[in-house]
Parts: structure tokens; sequence; C-alpha cells
């Protein structure tokens, strides 16, 4: 995939990218550009809630969700932002964990995947919400969301049946 | 024999780093006899030579070698790097959180001292390429130091365990972390960061071994002043001019060049020069970094006082296969050609042993210990690798297909080589591993990788994936090799009795003939070894072997069921290696073996 595809088109990225300058070798200053979709001030994810109440907060929604055309402009992303680097060429996991098992560290909901890329994660995962704006963010998520599942087979066997 | 205490521990490091001297006097012979059983550096000695004068394993007698010990860390990550035993103590580090054991080997079941937890950065974590590994402690001045992967290195005392000093000498946020084995040389600490995937301006630095403070900083690429280059004293033997660490770069691309520090260093007291290896260029796609790219992919020789640059000598110009050549720099006494010479021989992840002379880096020989054919060989007047051009890598070329040796290297740079002066023969681990090396145009963001790549391997010739070998580095032969089903990819070991010894990835530690590599002992431990086997004289006079069980120290070798610590990452097993998740997990352990 992104290994024949040496050309991208820069329009679409530049709209998402912060202070980043696709055509020298440093980060160049920080662009001004306000993002167009502010995240919520707190982050919730699926965890068990104390007294079984959900904590209240703000509802995201993935302006794109199961748009393909977005999740091709977030594979694209998904390079230029250097994520492979950590989690392999079509996100299949290197040094940083598969993101198309359908298994989640933090949650695989759209808004958890959100908030994983926007802010980070303890042990490694550096946020991203100072590059890309949230609409570039949600362009990964989409990419992310749109790989194709893995049949669930939690057994591996070397044993011939 | 009990170890005696009461020597000063400056006499016992004089004796381990001269093995074999005549002692002066009857003092210095009491501490070289105690010396000969300890391991107080990385690779026991400051000529890198993992050996050991210890005879009571012979080859006679090493099939009755089996395990009397072994210790869970508590840590998943690949256990790279080796114990040290001074005194009666062994100390071990841990990957992330780089916990520091020290296990009191007088007593049954060798109860721990203390243990040391500093408070390591999660954050660093993110930021380390491909494990969270560390390469081991070094002993001097009663201290242990070490360095933390979120970028600092620490002095604890060998006695009680507490912190001496604790120095900041690397930056997270800038794709720094720090997984070397830091050697100490005259009152320095030699130190150097890991971030070759992560476009770091690369560099050494000497710390003050009372105080821990950077007394200087040389950086491996970039204008001569950065390097501590002076026209003066910098004599590269194939090279001429000034500021060559920035002028083989386009504009300022050195600034996110890479050459990084992430192996051995060693020492030659007589010429008072430090060597170690620096890693890949950044980023990968060489189209982005034309020129030479000086000096990544090198040997570098400093004083280690004050950091000059004495010479320099690059194994591959332009690196566009991320061959780095942070393997060790053995230091080895050779007849070459007739001639003895002082020699530095390095086993390149490029697939080509080097042998030099150490005062002015010149090259002696340089021949292939596996499958090359991204050159056909070294020029022996240029010093400069005769390249296949339909092997060259780059963005606009797509998938350049079957590349040999492939990017994990013809030998792992954490698999360091040991030396016998008794057979004069080198032990190595090695890979048979191809390439398809596909590579994009990459965008530097700090504090991410700066990469870009998709690089499947392949099985090299002869269907074996590895083998430990046997090298003549006075003619660039091998002497013998066993062909292991899986990459090897455990440092060496070998003894004055005789014996060379050696892990495997799928769990195996084997003992064999140094002289003929007959195995003589082996027993499956609790995980693959990427470890390097020591020895050493316990207080009870006998004479044990330690390694590390622990596979990791690169993603590919979790890939498939060899990770499965983590329900939430489930992959698939690497097509060339699909089966090793049958024969290994994740889990560090100390294993100690003896007769």
């Amino acid at each position: 995939m992104k290994l024949t595809s040496g050309a991208f088109n820069p329009v679409p990225l530049a709209l998402l990218v912060l202070g980043l300058c696709a055509c020298t070798q440093r980060g160049a200053t920080p662009a001004a550009t306000a993002a167009s979709a502010a995240p919520p001030a707190v982050a919730y994810e699926a965890h068990v809630a104390a007294g079984g109440n959900l904590p209240p907060g703000a509802t995201l929604h993935n302006p794109h969700e199961g748009d393909a055309a977005v999740a091709k402009n977030g594979a694209l992303l998904f390079t230029t932002m250097n994520c492979d680097g950590c989690h392999g060429p079509d996100a299949a996991g290197a040094v940083g964990p598969n993101l198309g098992d359908g298994r989640w560290r933090y949650g695989g909901a759209d808004a958890e995947v959100f908030m994983s890329i926007y802010y980070g994660r303890p042990k490694g995962m550096p946020a991203f919400g100072g590059a890309l704006n949230a609409e570039g963010v949600w362009t990964l998520v989409t990419y992310l969301r749109s790989l194709p599942l893995p049949q669930n087979l939690p057994t591996q066997s070397w044993e011939k049946p | 024999m009990r170890p005696i205490r009461a020597c000063p521990i400056a006499l016992l490091l004089a004796a381990a780093a001269t093995v074999g001297a005549q002692a002066p006097h009857a003092m210095a012979a009491t501490a070289a006899d105690t010396a000969s059983g300890e391991w107080p550096m990385p690779a026991r000695d400051y000529a890198g030579t993992r050996f050991s004068p210890l005879t009571q394993i012979t080859a006679a007698n090493a099939t009755a070698l089996h395990p009397v010990w072994t210790f869970s860390t508590g840590v998943l990550a690949g256990h790279e790097g080796q114990p040290l035993v001074v005194g009666d103590t062994m100390y071990v580090v841990t990957p992330w959180p780089n916990v520091l054991y020290a296990f009191d080997l007088t007593k049954e079941g060798y109860p721990l001292r203390w243990k040391y937890r500093p408070n390591v950065s999660a954050n660093a974590i993110g930021v380390s390429c491909c494990d969270t590994v560390n390469r081991g402690a070094v002993y001097a001045d009663g201290k242990i130091i070490y360095n933390l992967l979120d970028g600092h290195t620490v002095a604890v005392d060998a006695k009680t365990g507490h912190e001496l000093w604790n120095t900041q000498i690397a930056d997270v946020a800038v794709g720094e972390t720090v997984t070397m084995a830091p050697l100490v040389a005259k009152d320095r600490v030699i130190v150097g960061a890991s971030g070759g995937e992560f476009g770091i301006y690369g560099w050494t630095k000497g710390l003050d071994l009372k105080t821990g403070g950077i007394v200087w900083t040389g950086h491996n690429i970039g204008p001569d002043a950065g390097m501590l280059a002076k026209p003066a004293d910098f004599k590269p033997p194939y090279d001429s001019g000034t500021d060559l660490g920035a002028h083989t770069w386009p504009g300022e691309a050195w600034r996110t060049g890479g050459a990084p520090v992430w192996g051995w260093v060693s020492y030659d007291p007589d010429l008072d020069l430090v060597y170690y290896g620096t890693g890949n260029a950044g980023p990968y796609n060489a189209e982005q970094r034309e020129g030479d790219n000086k000096w990544t992919a090198s040997v570098l020789a400093r004083h280690p006082a004050d950091g000059t640059l004495v010479w320099a000598y690059q194994f591959t110009p332009h690196d566009s296969w991320d061959f780095d050549a942070t393997g060790a720099m053995v230091l080895a006494d050779l007849t070459v050609a007739g001639k003895p010479v002082k020699a530095l021989v390095h086993f390149d992840k490029n697939g080509f042993a080097y042998t030099l002379d150490r005062a002015t880096g010149k090259l002696l020989l340089a021949e292939p210990f596996v499958k090359v054919n991204w050159a056909t060989s070294i020029d022996m007047k240029t010093g400069r690798p005769v390249t296949d051009p339909a092997k060259q890598t780059g963005a606009s070329k797509g998938t350049v297909k079957d590349i040999c040796p492939c990017l994990e290297g013809g030998v792992s740079p954490a698999s360091p080589p040991a030396y016998s002066p008794r057979t004069h023969l080198f032990y190595t681990s090695t890979n048979n591993l191809c390439m398809d090396y596909g590579i994009a145009r990459t965008t530097y963001l700090k504090g991410t990788p700066f990469m870009g790549i998709n690089s499947p391997y392949s099985v090299g010739p002869g269907g074996y994936r590895g083998t430990f070998m046997a090298w003549d580095a006075a003619t660039g032969k091998k002497v013998w090799e066993n062909k292991e089903d899986f990459p090897n990819w455990s440092g060496a070991l070998v003894t004055a009795g005789d014996v060379a010894f050696y892990g495997t990835l799928d769990g195996w530690f084997k003992s064999v003939d140094a002289r003929t590599g007959k195995v003589l002992s082996k027993f499956k431990v609790g995980s693959g070894v990427v470890g390097n086997p020591m020895t050493y004289r316990g207080p009870d006079g006998k004479q044990y072997v330690a390694v590390y069980a622990g596979i990791g120290g690169d993603w590919l070798l979790l890939a498939g069921d060899v990770h499965s610590a983590d329900p939430t990452d489930v992959r698939a097993p690497a097509d060339y290696i699909k089966d090793l998740g049958r024969h290994t997990s994740q889990g560090g352990m100390i294993w100690i073996f003896a007769l």
C-alpha cells in the first residue's frame, strides 16, 4: 500500500496537520490553526463504574463514521504521522500493539480511539493532539475502524488434527 | 577459595583488564587471583573479549553442567546483557523498569542483599524502537553504574544499594532512550543514546565517575566542533578535510541523522582510546540524505578524558539498509599476514567481519561471515564497500527484493562475540536471513519514529535461520559453525577451559567445545535467550556459568504467540519464523549452571 504510493495528495493532509511542514527536515513553527472540533476536557473509558453509574461527560461522535473515502485518507495519514513506525505497516503491530485485531487496551469505540490518539496513553503512546487537529484525529480513527477484523481465533495449535 | 576483600577494588579492576599479565608484587598477585573469578564489566575486560581465565569447566567435563539456581526477574521484556559478579555479590539489571538486584552468593539460595528500584518514566517505552531492553551495568570505584531507559545514568553504592548520583544524559522528548552498557575508562563513564529510528542527533558523553557530571559530549555526526574533532588529532584513515560529519549530508540533515550508540564500548589503556560503533542513518529512506552520512554506521575512537576524536571508519557509507554498526568492537593482539598487530575485530550487521588496526583505524581485512549481496567486497585501498547498485534502496525504487543480510544483521549488535587468546578464535551468533526492503518518504516529527519501512524477511540459503560459529579474524575465515533452526540472538562466552557458551531463541542453553563446536551440554531454559552468558568463581571456589532467559529485544521476536502477556494485542507470526511461538514465550529468568 504505502510503499507503492510515493506521491500523495497533500491538500487534505495539510488541513489536518498542525505545525508540520512536509517539505522540511524538521518540524516548523506551530500553525495557529484552531481545532475545528474541540475535544472534551475529560476522557471516559469503558471502565467498571463504581456504584454501577457511568460518570457523566460529553459524548464524542465521529463525523466520518464508516466513510470509506476518509478511511483511505486516514491510511495515508497513518504513515505520514509515523504511526506505522510503532504500530507497523497496515497497523498490524510492531513495537506498539496491533490496531487491527479488534482488541483494544483503552477501548475500541470511535470516541475511545480518538482519546487515545489525541491525548496519548501511558507506557508510550504519544499525544498527537498538538500535531493533528480533531479532524485529523477523526480521519485516523475512521481508518483504524475500517480495518477488516480477523476472525477471533484465540487458539493457536501446532498439532495436526 | 574465598575472595580476599581487603584488596583495593582498583587493583581488582586493573588485574581484570590485563588478564594473564605478570603480577608485579605479592598484593597484586592476590588481587589477580580474586579478579580471575570476577566479571566486573559488560564483556569482563576492557578489550571486550568475554573470555574468562577460569578452567574448572572443560571440554572433558562440561557434559555434567546442570542448573543450580534460578530467579525470576518479574519482567517480561527482552533480557539482553549479562550479570556482573564482583567479590561475593552478583548484580543484575532488568529491562524497563530497570530494577537492580544484588544477590549474596555466600548464602544458600543467594538471597538479595538489596534491590534498587529507580523511578523510570513509562514515556520512554513509546520511544524505544524495539523493546525496553538494558544491556547491563559496569562496576568501578565501589559503584554499580548503569543506564535507565528514560535517559538517566545512575551510580549505586555496590555495598549498600544507595543511589550515589543520578544524571540526566538524554531526552525522551526527542526520541532518545538509553539501553547501552556503559564502560568506565580512567575516571570517565562512557555513555550514549538509542534513537536511530527517531532522528536523534547522535552523541557519546563522558561523565565524571565521582560525581556523574557530564564532562564532555561528542556528537557522532555534524560539524567538527560538535564532534570534538580537532584537525591536529582527528586522522580518519580513508578521508581528509574538515566537517566531514556535516558535508556528507544535504543541508543540515545531520541534525536528524541518527548515529545512535546502543551497544558496547571497549578501551585500550595503552593507546588510551575508547571504541564504539554508531547506528543507522536517519531516516531509513536514503534518498532524503544523499552522501556518505558520516559518521553513521561507523566505529569511532576517542580519548576518554576529554572525548577528543582520534579516528573514525565508516563500515556502511550512505546506509540504505539499517545496517547499524553498534555491535561490539573487540580488541585482540593478532598476527595478520605474518605481522603482529593491535587489532580491533567487528562483526557488522552488514554481513562483513572486519579486522582493523586499532591505533589508526586502517583496514587489515574484511570478509563476509554470512551471505552478503548488497556489496561484493570491501576495497582495501579505499576502505569502501563495492556495492551492487541493484540492491540500493530508496523511496523512488519501490520494494527492492532479496537483500542479504536482512536489517536484523548478519548478527544482531545486541549479541556480542567472544575471543579466546588460547584458540585465537572469535565466537559469534549469526542470522541467516535476507529481506525485501520497501521504503517511503518520511517527515521528521519530534518524538515519533523517523522510519517509513516495510521489510519482510526470508530465510537465507540452506534453510537454517542462524548459526553459532568460530571465526579466525587473522585470515577472515570461518573455522566451524553449528547451524541453528532459529536466528541466533545470544552473546558468546569462551573460557580457558576451552568451552564456549551460547543460547538459542527457542530456549536452549548450550556449552560447546571451543575447538570443534561439538555440543557438550544443553538445557531448555524458561524462554528464548537474547542475553550473554558469563562465568565466575563463587565464594565456594567453584566455577559457575550464568545467563538470562527472556526473549525480546526486537518486535519480530514477539510476533505471534511469543508475546502473550497483553490480551489486547494479537498478531500473526512472521512468515519466516512461524513456529517460534511453539517453543518459547516471554519471561525473564536468571539461570546459574555448575558441574
